[in-house]
Protein backbone atom coordinates (compact mmCIF):
# COMPACT_ATOMS: atom_id res chain seq x y z
CA UNK A 1 0.00 0.00 0.00
CA UNK A 2 2.05 2.70 -1.33
CA UNK A 3 0.55 5.77 0.72
CA UNK A 4 1.78 8.71 2.21
CA UNK A 5 3.13 8.40 5.84
CA UNK A 6 -0.05 10.12 7.53
CA UNK A 7 -2.53 8.62 5.51
CA UNK A 8 -1.54 5.46 6.60
CA UNK A 9 -1.14 6.01 10.82
CA UNK A 10 -3.93 8.66 11.38
CA UNK A 11 -7.10 7.09 9.60
CA UNK A 12 -6.63 3.64 7.22
CA UNK A 13 -3.28 2.94 8.93
CA UNK A 14 -5.38 0.66 10.96
CA UNK A 15 -6.74 -0.96 8.14
CA UNK A 16 -3.48 -0.92 6.40
CA UNK A 17 -2.12 -2.79 9.91
CA UNK A 18 -5.15 -5.39 9.63
CA UNK A 19 -4.35 -5.71 6.13
CA UNK A 20 -0.92 -6.92 7.00
CA UNK A 21 -1.89 -8.78 10.04
CA UNK A 22 -4.48 -10.91 8.24
CA UNK A 23 -1.77 -11.03 5.06
CA UNK A 24 -4.15 -9.97 2.43
CA UNK A 25 -3.66 -7.49 -0.16
CA UNK A 26 -5.61 -4.25 -0.79
CA UNK A 27 -6.81 -5.76 -3.79
CA UNK A 28 -7.68 -9.06 -2.12
CA UNK A 29 -9.37 -7.56 0.46
CA UNK A 30 -11.68 -5.59 -1.48
CA UNK A 31 -12.69 -8.46 -3.75
CA UNK A 32 -13.85 -9.83 -0.25
CA UNK A 33 -15.41 -6.81 0.45
CA UNK A 34 -17.31 -6.27 -2.97
CA UNK A 35 -17.82 -9.86 -3.52
CA UNK A 36 -19.64 -9.97 -0.03
CA UNK A 37 -22.32 -7.25 -1.46
CA UNK A 38 -22.51 -7.71 -4.88
CA UNK A 39 -25.06 -4.43 -4.63
CA UNK A 40 -22.43 -2.23 -2.53
CA UNK A 41 -20.34 -1.37 -5.76
CA UNK A 42 -19.97 -4.49 -7.50
CA UNK A 43 -21.78 -2.86 -10.45
CA UNK A 44 -19.64 0.35 -10.03
CA UNK A 45 -16.62 -1.58 -10.33
CA UNK A 46 -17.37 -3.56 -13.11
CA UNK A 47 -18.38 -0.32 -14.75
CA UNK A 48 -15.58 1.44 -13.66
CA UNK A 49 -12.65 -0.81 -13.91
CA UNK A 50 -9.63 0.38 -15.79
CA UNK A 51 -11.07 3.96 -15.61
CA UNK A 52 -11.39 4.16 -11.80
CA UNK A 53 -14.33 7.28 -11.49
CA UNK A 54 -12.98 8.19 -15.16
CA UNK A 55 -15.90 6.78 -16.65
CA UNK A 56 -18.84 7.89 -13.88
CA UNK A 57 -20.69 10.81 -14.32
CA UNK A 58 -19.04 13.94 -13.23
CA UNK A 59 -22.38 14.24 -11.11
CA UNK A 60 -21.76 11.06 -9.21
CA UNK A 61 -18.15 11.58 -8.47
CA UNK A 62 -18.95 14.80 -7.21
CA UNK A 63 -21.78 12.83 -4.67
CA UNK A 64 -19.26 10.11 -4.03
CA UNK A 65 -16.56 12.27 -3.20
CA UNK A 66 -19.28 13.96 -0.69
CA UNK A 67 -19.55 10.43 0.73
CA UNK A 68 -16.57 9.62 0.97
CA UNK A 69 -15.54 12.65 3.23
CA UNK A 70 -18.53 11.70 5.76
CA UNK A 71 -16.99 7.90 5.15
CA UNK A 72 -13.33 9.46 5.80
CA UNK A 73 -14.88 11.43 9.09
CA UNK A 74 -16.44 8.33 10.58
CA UNK A 75 -13.78 5.72 10.10
CA UNK A 76 -10.89 8.38 11.58
CA UNK A 77 -13.69 8.79 14.93
CA UNK A 78 -13.75 5.13 14.96
CA UNK A 79 -10.61 4.35 14.64
CA UNK A 80 -8.92 7.09 17.28
CA UNK A 81 -11.48 5.87 19.68
CA UNK A 82 -10.29 2.07 19.49
CA UNK A 83 -6.61 3.06 19.49
CA UNK A 84 -7.30 5.57 22.65
CA UNK A 85 -9.17 2.32 24.95
CA UNK A 86 -11.30 4.48 26.33
CA UNK A 87 -14.33 2.62 25.61
CA UNK A 88 -15.56 -0.98 27.65
CA UNK A 89 -17.83 -3.72 26.93
CA UNK A 90 -20.41 -3.27 24.36
CA UNK A 91 -19.43 0.46 23.48
CA UNK A 92 -16.02 -0.78 22.66
CA UNK A 93 -16.88 -3.76 20.56
CA UNK A 94 -19.50 -1.50 18.80
CA UNK A 95 -16.40 0.80 17.49
CA UNK A 96 -14.81 -2.07 16.65
CA UNK A 97 -17.10 -3.49 14.51
CA UNK A 98 -18.37 0.00 13.06
CA UNK A 99 -15.00 1.29 12.61
CA UNK A 100 -13.84 -1.72 10.31
CA UNK A 101 -17.20 -1.65 8.33
CA UNK A 102 -16.70 2.38 8.01
CA UNK A 103 -12.76 1.96 7.13
CA UNK A 104 -14.09 -0.58 4.32
CA UNK A 105 -16.66 1.92 3.13
CA UNK A 106 -13.71 4.57 2.63
CA UNK A 107 -11.12 1.32 0.97
CA UNK A 108 -14.68 0.92 -1.36
CA UNK A 109 -14.89 4.30 -2.44
CA UNK A 110 -11.49 5.18 -2.75
CA UNK A 111 -10.95 2.37 -4.91
CA UNK A 112 -14.05 3.59 -7.03
CA UNK A 113 -13.15 6.83 -7.65
CA UNK A 114 -9.31 6.73 -7.79
CA UNK A 115 -7.44 9.38 -8.91
CA UNK A 116 -10.66 11.19 -8.66
CA UNK A 117 -11.17 10.63 -4.69
CA UNK A 118 -11.10 13.27 -2.76
CA UNK A 119 -7.82 13.27 0.16
CA UNK A 120 -8.48 12.38 3.31
CA UNK A 121 -8.79 15.50 5.43
CA UNK A 122 -7.20 15.87 9.04
CA UNK A 123 -9.21 15.64 12.31
CA UNK A 124 -9.34 16.97 15.59
CA UNK A 125 -12.18 15.24 17.92
CA UNK A 126 -11.39 17.53 20.61
CA UNK A 127 -11.49 14.38 23.29
CA UNK A 128 -14.65 12.90 21.87
CA UNK A 129 -13.15 9.68 21.26
CA UNK A 130 -11.45 10.05 25.20
CA UNK A 131 -14.83 9.85 27.26
CA UNK A 132 -17.48 6.89 26.83
CA UNK A 133 -20.41 9.06 26.88
CA UNK A 134 -18.77 11.71 24.50
CA UNK A 135 -18.25 9.15 22.42
CA UNK A 136 -21.79 7.56 21.81
CA UNK A 137 -22.94 10.89 22.05
CA UNK A 138 -20.95 11.77 18.84
CA UNK A 139 -21.46 8.32 16.86
CA UNK A 140 -25.08 8.72 17.44
CA UNK A 141 -25.18 12.09 15.33
CA UNK A 142 -22.54 11.11 13.02
CA UNK A 143 -24.30 8.01 12.20
CA UNK A 144 -28.07 9.94 11.95
CA UNK A 145 -26.14 12.28 10.00
CA UNK A 146 -24.96 9.83 7.61
CA UNK A 147 -28.09 8.09 6.88
CA UNK A 148 -29.71 11.40 6.12
CA UNK A 149 -27.25 12.36 4.02
CA UNK A 150 -27.30 9.00 1.64
CA UNK A 151 -31.26 9.50 1.76
CA UNK A 152 -30.64 13.00 0.50
CA UNK A 153 -28.69 12.05 -2.30
CA UNK A 154 -30.50 8.83 -3.21
CA UNK A 155 -32.88 11.18 -5.93
CA UNK A 156 -29.59 13.18 -7.32
CA UNK A 157 -27.54 9.86 -8.27
CA UNK A 158 -27.63 9.09 -11.86
CA UNK A 159 -25.66 6.06 -12.72
CA UNK A 160 -27.67 3.04 -11.77
CA UNK A 161 -24.71 1.13 -10.20
CA UNK A 162 -23.73 4.92 -8.16
CA UNK A 163 -27.21 4.43 -6.73
CA UNK A 164 -26.92 0.72 -5.86
CA UNK A 165 -23.92 1.65 -4.05
CA UNK A 166 -25.06 4.39 -2.23
CA UNK A 167 -28.15 2.08 -0.98
CA UNK A 168 -26.25 -0.49 -0.10
CA UNK A 169 -24.02 1.95 2.53
CA UNK A 170 -27.49 3.80 3.64
CA UNK A 171 -29.22 0.67 5.20
CA UNK A 172 -25.58 -0.10 7.07
CA UNK A 173 -25.48 3.41 8.48
CA UNK A 174 -29.43 2.55 9.94
CA UNK A 175 -28.15 -0.28 11.50
CA UNK A 176 -25.40 1.56 13.22
CA UNK A 177 -27.32 4.40 13.70
CA UNK A 178 -29.66 1.96 15.64
CA UNK A 179 -26.88 0.08 17.59
CA UNK A 180 -25.28 3.50 18.54
CA UNK A 181 -28.31 5.06 20.04
CA UNK A 182 -29.74 1.79 21.60
CA UNK A 183 -26.14 1.92 23.55
CA UNK A 184 -26.42 5.70 24.50
CA UNK A 185 -29.82 4.80 25.92
CA UNK A 186 -32.37 6.84 23.12
CA UNK A 187 -35.07 5.53 21.25
CA UNK A 188 -33.20 3.51 18.07
CA UNK A 189 -36.10 3.79 16.06
CA UNK A 190 -38.24 7.05 17.00
CA UNK A 191 -39.96 8.15 13.85
CA UNK A 192 -42.40 6.35 11.18
CA UNK A 193 -40.61 8.25 8.31
CA UNK A 194 -36.59 9.32 8.32
CA UNK A 195 -36.24 12.76 6.47
CA UNK A 196 -33.64 12.94 4.42
CA UNK A 197 -30.82 15.94 4.71
CA UNK A 198 -29.44 18.16 1.50
CA UNK A 199 -25.34 18.27 1.23
CA UNK A 200 -25.88 22.16 2.38
CA UNK A 201 -27.32 21.16 5.57
CA UNK A 202 -24.78 18.15 6.22
CA UNK A 203 -21.80 20.67 5.65
CA UNK A 204 -22.98 23.02 8.19
CA UNK A 205 -23.12 19.97 10.87
CA UNK A 206 -20.13 18.66 10.08
CA UNK A 207 -18.71 21.92 10.05
CA UNK A 208 -19.98 23.03 12.96
CA UNK A 209 -18.20 20.09 14.84
CA UNK A 210 -15.01 21.76 14.04
CA UNK A 211 -14.04 18.32 13.79
CA UNK A 212 -12.37 18.44 10.18
CA UNK A 213 -9.31 20.60 10.77
CA UNK A 214 -6.74 21.65 8.32
CA UNK A 215 -3.23 19.86 8.53
CA UNK A 216 -0.97 21.36 10.78
CA UNK A 217 1.82 23.68 9.91
CA UNK A 218 4.94 22.17 10.75
CA UNK A 219 7.52 23.07 7.91
CA UNK A 220 8.48 26.73 6.72
CA UNK A 221 11.05 28.01 4.52
CA UNK A 222 12.53 30.50 7.26
CA UNK A 223 16.38 30.46 8.54
CA UNK A 224 16.75 28.43 11.39
CA UNK A 225 17.67 30.40 14.61
CA UNK A 226 19.34 27.44 16.26
CA UNK A 227 22.48 27.07 18.15
CA UNK A 228 24.38 25.49 15.04
CA UNK B 1 -33.00 -29.30 24.93
CA UNK B 2 -33.06 -25.55 24.63
CA UNK B 3 -36.35 -23.56 25.17
CA UNK B 4 -36.62 -22.62 21.49
CA UNK B 5 -36.19 -25.94 20.28
CA UNK B 6 -39.26 -26.85 22.62
CA UNK B 7 -40.97 -24.63 21.70
CA UNK B 8 -40.49 -25.74 17.86
CA UNK B 9 -41.44 -29.23 19.08
CA UNK B 10 -44.62 -27.99 20.46
CA UNK B 11 -46.18 -26.28 17.34
CA UNK B 12 -46.59 -29.64 15.19
CA UNK B 13 -48.73 -30.90 18.84
CA UNK B 14 -50.91 -27.60 18.53
CA UNK B 15 -51.29 -28.43 14.86
CA UNK B 16 -52.92 -31.29 15.82
CA UNK B 17 -54.85 -29.66 17.71
CA UNK B 18 -56.41 -27.68 14.95
CA UNK B 19 -54.41 -24.73 14.71
CA UNK B 20 -53.74 -25.14 11.14
CA UNK B 21 -51.53 -26.86 8.89
CA UNK B 22 -49.33 -23.44 7.98
CA UNK B 23 -47.89 -23.40 12.15
CA UNK B 24 -46.36 -27.23 11.26
CA UNK B 25 -45.25 -26.03 7.71
CA UNK B 26 -43.21 -23.74 9.54
CA UNK B 27 -41.91 -25.97 12.30
CA UNK B 28 -40.87 -28.51 9.93
CA UNK B 29 -39.22 -25.56 7.76
CA UNK B 30 -37.54 -24.12 10.55
CA UNK B 31 -36.57 -26.92 12.84
CA UNK B 32 -33.05 -27.81 10.51
CA UNK B 33 -32.64 -24.01 10.88
CA UNK B 34 -33.25 -24.19 15.02
CA UNK B 35 -31.44 -27.86 15.26
CA UNK B 36 -28.13 -26.24 13.58
CA UNK B 37 -27.95 -22.94 15.26
CA UNK B 38 -28.20 -23.96 19.44
CA UNK B 39 -26.90 -20.60 20.47
CA UNK B 40 -29.34 -18.69 18.11
CA UNK B 41 -32.18 -19.75 19.24
CA UNK B 42 -34.98 -18.20 16.79
CA UNK B 43 -33.19 -16.44 14.23
CA UNK B 44 -29.86 -18.01 11.86
CA UNK B 45 -26.76 -16.47 12.50
CA UNK B 46 -25.93 -14.25 9.90
CA UNK B 47 -23.42 -14.67 7.24
CA UNK B 48 -19.83 -14.10 8.39
CA UNK B 49 -18.59 -10.51 7.39
CA UNK B 50 -15.95 -9.98 4.74
CA UNK B 51 -15.48 -6.93 6.15
CA UNK B 52 -14.48 -7.93 9.82
CA UNK B 53 -10.79 -6.98 9.51
CA UNK B 54 -9.21 -7.08 13.09
CA UNK B 55 -9.24 -3.46 15.00
CA UNK B 56 -6.64 -1.03 14.93
CA UNK B 57 -3.61 -1.18 17.06
CA UNK B 58 -4.25 0.04 20.29
CA UNK B 59 -1.87 3.08 21.46
CA UNK B 60 0.29 1.94 24.76
CA UNK B 61 0.61 -1.46 23.19
CA UNK B 62 3.21 -1.01 20.68
CA UNK B 63 6.44 0.70 21.63
CA UNK B 64 7.20 1.56 18.07
CA UNK B 65 4.21 4.03 18.46
CA UNK B 66 4.23 7.24 19.67
CA UNK B 67 1.54 10.28 19.79
CA UNK B 68 2.00 14.01 19.35
CA UNK B 69 -0.21 17.10 18.71
CA UNK B 70 -0.19 20.53 18.08
CA UNK B 71 -1.12 23.27 20.62
CA UNK B 72 -4.04 24.91 19.55
CA UNK B 73 -3.85 27.89 22.11
CA UNK B 74 -1.36 29.16 24.57
CA UNK B 75 -1.61 26.96 27.89
CA UNK B 76 -0.08 26.86 31.57
CA UNK B 77 1.15 23.01 31.46
CA UNK B 78 1.13 21.65 35.00
CA UNK B 79 2.87 19.57 37.51
CA UNK B 80 -0.62 17.13 37.80
CA UNK B 81 -3.79 16.85 35.85
CA UNK B 82 -5.97 19.21 37.63
CA UNK B 83 -6.91 23.15 37.48
CA UNK B 84 -4.67 24.43 40.72
CA UNK B 85 -1.60 22.14 40.34
CA UNK B 86 1.77 24.17 40.36
CA UNK B 87 2.24 25.44 36.61
CA UNK B 88 5.57 24.20 35.12
CA UNK B 89 5.77 26.10 31.79
CA UNK B 90 3.85 27.79 29.54
CA UNK B 91 3.23 26.57 26.00
CA UNK B 92 2.85 28.68 23.18
CA UNK B 93 1.23 27.89 20.12
CA UNK B 94 3.90 29.00 17.53
CA UNK B 95 7.49 27.77 17.55
CA UNK B 96 9.95 30.72 17.22
CA UNK B 97 10.21 29.47 13.50
CA UNK B 98 6.50 30.66 12.49
CA UNK B 99 5.59 26.74 12.35
CA UNK B 100 2.38 25.57 15.09
CA UNK B 101 4.05 24.53 18.25
CA UNK B 102 3.90 20.70 18.69
CA UNK B 103 3.95 17.92 22.08
CA UNK B 104 5.11 14.61 22.40
CA UNK B 105 1.92 12.96 24.22
CA UNK B 106 2.52 10.69 26.62
CA UNK B 107 -0.17 9.71 28.85
CA UNK B 108 -3.96 10.17 29.54
CA UNK B 109 -6.36 10.55 32.56
CA UNK B 110 -9.43 12.24 33.43
CA UNK B 111 -9.79 14.85 36.43
CA UNK B 112 -12.60 14.28 38.90
CA UNK B 113 -14.81 16.17 36.49
CA UNK B 114 -14.67 14.11 33.38
CA UNK B 115 -12.39 16.53 31.66
CA UNK B 116 -9.47 14.86 29.75
CA UNK B 117 -5.52 15.85 30.43
CA UNK B 118 -2.65 14.85 28.32
CA UNK B 119 0.72 14.54 29.81
CA UNK B 120 3.36 16.29 27.15
CA UNK B 121 6.81 16.33 26.90
CA UNK B 122 7.55 19.92 26.48
CA UNK B 123 9.80 22.25 24.63
CA UNK B 124 10.80 23.62 27.79
CA UNK B 125 13.68 24.12 30.71
CA UNK B 126 14.87 22.15 32.02
CA UNK B 127 15.44 20.40 28.83
CA UNK B 128 13.12 17.29 28.27
CA UNK B 129 10.53 18.18 31.27
CA UNK B 130 6.90 17.00 31.20
CA UNK B 131 3.93 18.37 31.88
CA UNK B 132 0.36 17.95 32.13
CA UNK B 133 -2.09 20.18 29.76
CA UNK B 134 -6.19 20.01 29.50
CA UNK B 135 -7.17 18.15 26.34
CA UNK B 136 -8.76 21.23 25.07
CA UNK B 137 -5.48 23.48 24.68
CA UNK B 138 -4.37 20.93 21.89
CA UNK B 139 -5.33 19.49 18.45
CA UNK B 140 -5.84 16.19 16.51
CA UNK B 141 -3.90 13.46 17.55
CA UNK B 142 -1.45 12.23 15.20
CA UNK B 143 1.15 8.61 15.11
CA UNK B 144 4.78 8.19 14.22
CA UNK B 145 6.71 4.90 14.17
CA UNK B 146 9.89 6.04 14.36
CA UNK B 147 12.14 7.19 16.64
CA UNK B 148 16.12 9.13 16.27
CA UNK B 149 18.19 7.96 18.45
CA UNK B 150 21.39 10.01 18.79
CA UNK B 151 24.74 8.67 20.33
CA UNK B 152 26.90 11.47 22.29
CA UNK B 153 30.06 9.03 22.85
CA UNK B 154 30.11 7.58 19.17
CA UNK B 155 29.20 10.30 16.83
CA UNK B 156 26.31 8.65 15.59
CA UNK B 157 22.95 9.02 14.82
CA UNK B 158 20.51 6.25 13.87
CA UNK B 159 16.99 6.97 12.44
CA UNK B 160 14.30 3.91 13.40
CA UNK B 161 11.10 2.62 12.43
CA UNK B 162 8.93 0.12 13.49
CA UNK B 163 12.13 -0.82 15.94
CA UNK B 164 14.68 -1.48 12.48
CA UNK B 165 17.44 1.30 11.58
CA UNK B 166 16.66 2.96 8.27
CA UNK B 167 19.05 5.49 7.88
CA UNK B 168 22.94 5.44 10.18
CA UNK B 169 24.82 8.85 10.38
CA UNK B 170 27.87 10.24 11.80
CA UNK B 171 27.50 13.44 13.09
CA UNK B 172 29.12 16.64 14.48
CA UNK B 173 28.22 17.62 18.53
CA UNK B 174 28.40 19.93 20.94
CA UNK B 175 31.76 21.32 22.14
CA UNK B 176 32.65 20.46 25.67
CA UNK B 177 31.77 23.96 27.21
CA UNK B 178 28.47 23.46 24.68
CA UNK B 179 27.54 20.12 25.18
CA UNK B 180 24.58 18.84 23.69
CA UNK B 181 21.96 18.10 26.61
CA UNK B 182 21.37 14.54 26.76
CA UNK B 183 17.71 13.37 27.31
CA UNK B 184 14.31 12.61 25.38
CA UNK B 185 12.94 15.20 23.28
CA UNK B 186 11.36 15.21 19.95
CA UNK B 187 10.90 16.57 16.58
CA UNK B 188 9.55 19.64 16.57
CA UNK B 189 9.88 21.52 13.29
CA UNK B 190 11.24 21.49 9.70
CA UNK B 191 12.97 23.98 8.02
CA UNK B 192 13.60 23.92 4.20
CA UNK B 193 14.85 26.35 1.47
CA UNK B 194 16.69 29.41 3.76
CA UNK B 195 19.68 30.92 2.02
CA UNK B 196 22.34 29.78 4.66
CA UNK B 197 25.42 27.15 3.93
CA UNK B 198 25.74 26.77 7.25
CA UNK B 199 22.89 24.94 8.20
CA UNK B 200 23.02 22.70 5.12
CA UNK B 201 20.00 22.39 3.13
CA UNK B 202 17.43 21.40 5.57
CA UNK B 203 17.08 21.60 9.12
CA UNK B 204 14.76 20.18 12.04
CA UNK B 205 14.10 21.90 15.30
CA UNK B 206 13.53 19.90 18.46
CA UNK B 207 12.44 20.45 21.57
CA UNK B 208 15.99 20.06 23.17
CA UNK B 209 17.77 23.08 24.56
CA UNK B 210 20.69 23.95 25.80
CA UNK B 211 21.51 24.20 29.30
CA UNK B 212 24.42 27.42 29.24
CA UNK B 213 23.64 29.15 25.90
CA UNK B 214 20.08 30.18 27.32
CA UNK B 215 20.02 33.54 25.83
CA UNK B 216 20.58 32.44 22.12
CA UNK B 217 18.37 33.98 20.22
CA UNK B 218 14.82 31.72 19.88
CA UNK B 219 15.74 30.31 22.94
CA UNK B 220 18.70 27.98 22.62
CA UNK B 221 16.50 25.17 21.12
CA UNK B 222 19.10 22.30 19.31
CA UNK B 223 18.39 21.80 15.65
CA UNK B 224 19.85 18.98 13.99
CA UNK B 225 20.92 20.29 10.03
CA UNK B 226 23.20 19.78 7.55
CA UNK B 227 26.72 21.62 7.89
CA UNK B 228 29.09 23.54 4.87
CA UNK B 229 31.61 21.73 6.47
CA UNK B 230 31.24 18.21 6.54
CA UNK B 231 35.01 17.71 6.83
CA UNK B 232 34.55 18.33 10.66
CA UNK B 233 32.28 15.20 11.13
CA UNK B 234 32.28 13.04 13.53
CA UNK B 235 33.60 15.50 16.22
CA UNK B 236 32.43 17.57 18.89
CA UNK B 237 32.19 20.68 16.69
CA UNK B 238 28.99 22.51 17.21
CA UNK B 239 27.39 24.94 19.95
CA UNK B 240 25.20 22.00 20.82
CA UNK B 241 22.98 21.00 17.77
CA UNK B 242 23.91 18.09 15.86
CA UNK B 243 25.42 18.44 12.56
CA UNK B 244 24.88 15.74 9.90
CA UNK B 245 26.67 15.80 6.34
CA UNK B 246 24.19 17.31 3.98
CA UNK B 247 23.36 14.12 1.93
CA UNK B 248 22.67 12.80 5.39
CA UNK B 249 20.56 14.81 6.69
CA UNK B 250 18.93 15.39 3.50
CA UNK B 251 18.02 11.28 3.84
CA UNK B 252 16.26 12.18 6.71
CA UNK B 253 14.35 14.33 5.39
CA UNK B 254 12.87 12.62 3.46
CA UNK B 255 12.21 9.83 6.50
CA UNK B 256 11.83 11.22 9.63
CA UNK B 257 8.09 13.11 10.39
CA UNK B 258 7.85 15.74 13.01
CA UNK B 259 6.65 14.29 16.34
CA UNK B 260 9.59 11.68 15.64
CA UNK B 261 10.94 11.34 19.32
CA UNK B 262 14.38 12.01 19.67
CA UNK B 263 16.97 9.99 22.60
CA UNK B 264 20.00 11.94 22.98
CA UNK B 265 22.10 9.57 25.13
Amino acid sequence: MDRSYFDRLDVDGALAESLQRTGLSRAAFLAAALGGSTALLGGLTTEAAGAQGDDLPSNDVFILNYALVLEYLQAAFYTEAERMGALRDKTARAAQVVGSVERAHVEAFKEVLGRKAVKRPTFDFQGATENPKAFLKTAVAFEDLAVAAYKGQATRIKSKPALMAALAIHSVEARHAAWMRYLFGVNPARSAFDQPQSRPEVTRVVRSTNFITGPPSTKAERSPRYMG
Amino acid sequence: MSPACRVARARPVAAQAGVGAAVGLAAVLLWPVLESSPRQKVLPPPAASVLDVPPPERLGRDHHVSVWSTVRRPARARSAPESGAPVVARVEDRTPEGTDNTLLILDRTHDARGRVWVRARLPALPSGSTGWLPRAAIGGYRLVRTHLVVDLDRRSATLLRNGHPVVRAHVGVGQPRWPTPRGRFYIRNKLVRYRSSFYGPLAFGTSARSRVLTDWPGGGFVGIHGTDRPDLIPGQISHGCIRMRNHDITRLGGLMPVGTPLTIR
